[in-house]
């Protein structure tokens, strides 16, 4: 098929499928295409057939309110988003709450003895 | 920071990038999105899925990624149907690869069709073509699946769908073209073959 004959057969095509759509007449346009070198009456049939198969499919209420309810709870879109941040942001968070807990644990063990140990030893030391 | 003093009673006047502004902060505003594109995407993910329980859990899967990537979502001018159909076909091209074993069809809606139509005979014919021609499609690559449903199903324009597919109008309309003589080469082997018949174990 030459490369013309290919981009006529390719508008003939889509114009069929689009007038199908529109609820127009299709076999006007057929009988204006060369169906010999197009297959055109062969692919207007199976064009004929998707559009029939080919229709919306409707969601289920309670699946459709569900999901709904689970997208627009607050908490959980917050865990969402938290979820998806790069990876690097988790990396970070994850140290800060390392380094935190170390801190909050050092102070708990050492905080009121630490400073007086100091000033003890800084006595004790000769100059 | 989540903006709350943002949040609006109505987003019915907004169109979808001002919404989509909104939706970084502001959870009803996504709702907002949610509400005008979830039949499209269920559509698109039943069709190429075939069963109603997978349809609906990766239908859920598409939204729940589109609301945890929409604070990084960038308008580069295309449509944000595209976004959310680009999200649509990945979930669903790994959801393929996952399964061992692939559906044919989906039945139940066809069943349901059948159930409404006064002819038996005539209607267990069409369910058969139909049941073909579906077949058909589901053994088409991918990308071919996804022109055929945004082309019948969403009825987008050759140049919505390409950008959807990254894809020029014409090239585009190429695939269509080669899809179609796919499906007719498909069609005729399976006409063929069931042509084709055996008395006593002799082919006739």
């Amino acid at each position: 098929m030459s490369s013309q004959t290919e981009l006529n057969a390719q508008d003939a095509l889509d114009a069929i499928t689009r007038n199908l759509q529109a609820g127009d007449d299709v076999d006007n346009l057929l009988t204006q295409t060369d169906a010999a070198s197009t297959d055109a009456g062969e692919l207007a049939d199976i064009i004929r057939r998707l559009h029939a198969v080919l229709t919306p499919a409707e969601p289920s209420r309670d699946f459709a309110d569900e999901l709904r309810a689970d997208l627009l709870d607050d908490e959980q879109g917050m865990v969402l988003r938290v979820r998806q941040m790069p990876a690097r942001v988790h990396v970070a968070a994850i140290l800060a709450l390392i380094a935190g807990c170390l801190l909050f644990i050092m102070r708990r063990l050492f905080g009121s003895d630490a400073p007086q140990e100091i000033q003890e030893e800084a006595v004790a030391t000769p100059l | 920071m989540r903006n709350f003093f943002a949040r609006r009673d109505s987003y019915d006047d907004l169109d979808d990038s001002e919404l989509v502004a909104l939706a970084k902060a502001d959870n009803q505003a996504f709702g907002e999105l949610y509400s005008r594109y979830l039949k499209k995407i269920y559509s698109y993910v039943y069709r190429r899925t075939g069963n109603t329980h997978d349809a609906e859990d990766l239908t859920a899967k598409v939204f729940m990624r589109a609301l945890a990537h929409i604070g990084a979502y960038e308008d580069r001018g295309l449509p944000f149907q595209a976004w959310l159909y680009r999200i649509a076909h990945n979930i669903v091209a790994n959801w393929r690869r996952d399964q061992s074993k692939h559906k044919i069809i989906a039945l139940d809606d066809y069943v349901a069709r059948s159930l409404q139509s006064e002819a038996p005979e005539r209607l267990a014919q069409e369910s058969e073509e139909t049941t073909q021609l579906m077949a058909a499609v589901r053994r088409l690559p991918e990308d071919r699946q996804q022109l055929l449903l945004l082309k019948f199903i969403e009825q987008m324009p050759n140049a919505e769908i390409g950008a959807i597919m990254g894809r020029t109008e014409g090239a585009v309309k190429s695939l269509y073209h080669r899809t179609l003589l796919a499906l007719r080469d498909d069609l005729r082997l399976l006409s063929d073959s069931a042509s084709e018949r055996y008395i006593d174990g002799t082919k006739v």
